[in-house]
């Protein structure tokens, strides 16, 4: 933004003149707004461990602590860090901090444990591929190894 | 052929049968997870090896290639015993054998779990969380708790190791400042409980007894509730508190989910509280005691907790407890509690309402005070209100209770008296586990001569 007084830029008044790169700001701008939604909207991909059976209606459920089990089959929840805020705008319809609200509420009156935390789609991945009953999510088409419950 | 089949089905029916009774065989509850896990290792060994031996001859036989050992039995048999037995049964379908297989995956599964729980255990160790305050407060009034100057609140850590998939624990110790500057250690909650499925766990022990909304939402955890203090009335027995907040007991909790929401229930049984009255064992001077070590009265409380809570927020529920309490007295009096109420709470769009009613008929069992015998009503509630604004919640809150004095479970306790207080408060949330609240409240109290109060207050709460 000090563009703008640098002396390249000073009229013959000595006033400053509009920045000449107030257009490629403006175009930024305007680029970044466009692109901001797209970015909001990046897909999620729901996956479990292959042989965990579970419905994309439950997703929701078993990040919040109230679907544990799929038939004898405890689930194990997996949240990745990389991936979380477009996982709660979209699957959990939560914001990050009352989200962990609601974790620290469940834990305290139901003693369960929020999931623990992979910081990657990479470690999310080997993870769920791991863990029997785990569910995670990624940001990219997972490998054929684990199972894809739903793309959001 | 047919001495093959005979042989082949007859083997497959045994091994099948055997396998079953191995993995339909329930794993003991009261095994450790280790004993359970070297027991379940062991089992999917030997049906691992069943399988394997079984698909072996199952090729041999196929082949043609079966052994003589297993044709010449096999040969006699069409005048022994196992031609009947295997022309009576029909050989092993695919189905069966997918279905034993799928059995086997699942013991495998669950084998797996108990093996991962108790490394994770081992390795990382149980997390420990917590909430902490503290605070000061100026009160006009004699009737102001908190005195003037700067205080300490309290402490609590609580622990939830996971056991295993199912079974679970739940352990809380509270440290916090008395009345008279004494620092008092409570355990708080010790409850060991065992998950059914998603819509039942059964608890045991110590825990906080699920009356209304409050008391199990927030309890000590003052982080996470908007207001500054808890409604007098459901404050903690040796607070003001007018029921047992606490008891010792078993509790069966989950939730039915449906369409629209979801069915929530508690149902719970306990020691009946008794009154402890103070050294000089004077009238109306006591405390609720939960009988931790065990009931000094042999009375047992019981008690219900069911609502609906709708996926836009709202939730309305029903809660009722019953229970005899008597007074700890040489002549003891004994009063039957009997408690029935409904609650309201909406948390949604930025506002939390909580609205909670109690009502009662409580009966004067044994009158030694010169309390008449009779069944007395009465009642208590609170409406609180907030909205979140950012990082700001302004709230509001009401409270009310109209307390029969001839009602020997009033009458005895302390905090027995009937009172009206309102608040209005601001939360400022300095980070997601910080918040620094504001309340002013002003009481006024039912029994003549005893002055009412008005009290400004601050507090700084943490969870971790």
């Amino acid at each position: 933004m000090n563009v703008a007084f640098s002396p390249r830029n000073t009229g013959a008044a000595g006033r400053p003149q509009t920045p000449l790169r107030a257009p490629g700001l403006l175009s930024g701008l305007l680029l970044g707004a466009l692109i901001a939604p797209v970015a909001a909207a990046a897909d999620v991909f729901v996956i479990t461990h292959p042989g965990t059976d579970i419905s994309a209606a439950d997703v929701r459920e078993v990040f919040l602590g109230d679907k544990q089990f799929a038939g004898v089959v405890k689930l194990v929840p997996v949240d990745n860090a990389a991936v979380q805020p477009d996982f709660l705008t979209k699957v959990v319809k939560f914001d990050a901090a009352k989200y962990a609200a609601a974790w620290t509420k469940k834990s305290f009156r139901d003693g369960l444990n929020p999931p623990a935390t992979r910081g990657s789609d990479a470690e999310t991945v080997a993870y769920v591929r791991q863990t029997p009953g785990a569910i995670g999510y990624v940001s990219t088409s997972p490998p054929g190894n684990v199972k894809l419950v739903q793309k959001f | 052929m047919f001495s093959v089949k005979s042989s082949n089905g007859s083997l497959i029916r045994a091994s099948l049968i055997g396998l079953a009774a191995l993995i339909g065989a329930g794993p003991a509850m009261a095994q450790s997870d280790s004993a359970r896990i070297r027991d379940l290792e062991r089992r999917l060994e030997q049906s691992i090896k069943l399988i394997e031996d079984l698909s072996t001859k199952v090729k041999r036989l196929e082949a043609g290639t079966a052994p003589a050992a297993a044709s010449a039995p096999a040969s006699a048999a069409g005048s022994t015993a196992a031609a009947p037995a295997a022309s009576a049964a029909p050989a092993a379908s695919a189905a069966q054998i997918a279905s034993q297989q799928a059995r086997i995956d699942s013991l495998e599964l669950s084998v797996s779990q108990l093996g991962a729980t108790a490394a994770s255990n081992t390795v990382l160790g149980i997390p420990l969380h917590g909430f902490a305050d503290v605070g000061g407060g100026v009160a006009k009034g004699i009737g102001g708790a908190a005195g003037k100057g700067f205080s300490v609140g309290s402490m609590s850590l609580y622990l939830t190791p996971q056991f295993s998939s199912r079974v679970k624990g739940l352990a809380e110790l509270v440290f916090e400042i008395g009345r008279d500057g004494a620092l008092a250690t409570d355990l708080e909650r010790l409850q060991l409980g065992y998950t059914f499925n998603d819509n039942a766990t059964l608890w045991m022990g110590r825990v906080h007894t699920p009356y209304g909304y409050w008391n199990t939402a927030f309890h000590h955890g003052q982080q996470i509730a908007t207001s500054l203090r808890r409604p007098q009335f459901i404050d903690f027995e040796d607070k003001g508190g007018i029921l047992p907040a606490h008891m010792v007991g078993p509790w069966l909790t989950g939730s039915v989910p449906s369409q629209s929401g979801k069915w929530r229930y508690d149902l719970f049984a306990g020691n009946s509280p008794r009154i402890d009255l103070d050294a000089n064992q004077t009238p109306g001077s006591g405390t609720l005691n939960q009988n931790n070590a065990g009931s000094t009265n042999h009375y047992l409380m019981q008690g219900f907790n069911t609502s609906y809570q709708w996926r836009n927020g709202l939730r309305l529920g029903l809660h009722g407890l019953r229970a005899n309490v008597r007074d700890n007295s040489l002549a003891p009096s004994t009063a039957g509690l009997r408690m029935l109420g409904g609650y309201a709470v909406y948390d949604a769009d930025d506002w939390e309402v909580i609205a909670e009613y109690y009502g009662f008929r409580n009966t004067n069992l044994i009158s030694t005070t010169g309390a008449p015998l009779g069944t007395f009503s009465s009642s208590a509630g609170f409406v609180q209100a907030g909205k979140n604004f950012g990082l700001w919640t302004p709230y509001v809150r009401a409270e009310r209770t109209v307390l029969n004095q001839n009602d020997l479970y009033f009458a005895q306790q302390a905090s027995g008296r009937s009172y009206g207080r309102g608040a209005i408060g601001l939360r400022y949330d300095l980070d997601p586990k910080a918040a620094v609240k504001f309340e002013l409240s002003s009481t006024r109290q039912s029994v003549a001569g005893t002055p009412n109060s008005t009290d400004l207050r601050l507090q700084y709460s943490i969870r971790f």
